[in-house]
C-alpha cells in the first residue's frame, strides 16, 4: 500500500482522491504517480508539475525519481508559508 | 544547552518562555525573542494596491516533519554562532488578527550570536519548514503564496557561514 498526502492548496485540487492505494511496480516512483494522475486530475498535474513544489517519502525531502517501496508514505508539499 | 521546539494549537505566554531562557545560568549575557503576530490584512508584493480585511488564518502543518525541519534549522544556527539555549513554538489551526502565532528565543552571551540567531532560525523557518496558511478574506479561503522577499531574505545566510 502506498498513502499519498497533499497539503495546502493541493489538498483542495485531491480531495476527491484515494489517499490509500494499492502499492504497484508501475507507480515506483512519485514522478509515475504524478503522471498517472494526470489522467483523472490534470489540474492537480499541473500544480504538482511546478518546480516549487517538493516531494517527500516518509517525511524526507526526495527526488521525483526516487523509488517507492510498500508501505511508503509520499507527500506532495507546496511552497511553505509558515512564520 | 537549551533547545524546546513545539508545534501547537495553544497560545504561548512570552514572559514564561523568556523566564526560562533567562534561567540557563552560566555565562548568560544576552536574549533576544522574536514574536510573530497575525496581520489583520493580507497584501501582494506584486499588486501594491491589493490589501483586503483577514478575519482568520488557518495553519496547517505536517506532523512529525515540521518538528524534524525546526530541529534542523535550530542545529544549522548552532554550528554558525555560539548560543547557549534556543525557543522555538509555531502554532497550528485557527488564528484570529492579532493572535500569537510563532516565537524565536535565543539565548547567548553576547547579544551579536542572539540578534544573528533569531534572524537566521525565522529566516529558514519561513522558507522551509512545513507550515502552509490560508487566509479568510472578504468571506473567502484561499491559501497564502509564498513570498519571493522571504526566499531573499533566507538566501542571504547562504553564502554567510560566521560573522
Amino acid at each position: 500500500m502506498l498513502n499519498f498526502l497533499f497539503f495546502g492548496r493541493l489538498g483542495d485540487l485531491a480531495s476527491g482522491i484515494d489517499k490509500a492505494h494499492p502499492y504497484h511496480i508501475d507507480l515506483a516512483t512519485p514522478l509515475a504517480i504524478r503522471n498517472k494522475l494526470a489522467e483523472q486530475h490534470p489540474l492537480l498535474t499541473k500544480e504538482l508539475s511546478e518546480p516549487q513544489v517538493l516531494v517527500s517519502v516518509n517525511k524526507m525531502i526526495v527526488k521525483w525519481d526516487h523509488p517507492l517501496f510498500d508501505g511508503d508514505e509520499i507527500a506532495f508539499l507546496p511552497p511553505v508559508t509558515g512564520g | 544547552m537549551s533547545i524546546s521546539i513545539s508545534v501547537q494549537a495553544k497560545d504561548f505566554d512570552l514572559g514564561a518562555e523568556y523566564d526560562r531562557l533567562r534561567s540557563i545560568g552560566d555565562g548568560l549575557g544576552a536574549i533576544v525573542t522574536f514574536t510573530g503576530l497575525v496581520r489583520d490584512f493580507e497584501s501582494r508584493p506584486e499588486e501594491p494596491q491589493y490589501s483586503r480585511k483577514l478575519t482568520t488564518l488557518t495553519l496547517q502543518h505536517y506532523p512529525e516533519m515540521t518538528e524534524r525541519l525546526l530541529s534542523d534549522i535550530v542545529e544549522q544556527a548552532l554550528t554558525r554562532w555560539s548560543l547557549l539555549g534556543v525557543t522555538v513554538i509555531h502554532r497550528i489551526g485557527s488564528l484570529s488578527p492579532n493572535d500569537q502565532i510563532v516565537l524565536v528565543g535565543v539565548a547567548s552571551t553576547h547579544r551579536h550570536d542572539a540578534f544573528q540567531a533569531a534572524e537566521f532560525v525565522m529566516d529558514y523557518l519561513k522558507t522551509r519548514a512545513t507550515f502552509w496558511k490560508k487566509a479568510h478574506v472578504d468571506g473567502q479561503e484561499q491559501w497564502l503564496d509564498a513570498k519571493r522577499s522571504d526566499a531573499n531574505a533566507a538566501a542571504r545566510w547562504d553564502d554567510i557561514k560566521h560573522d
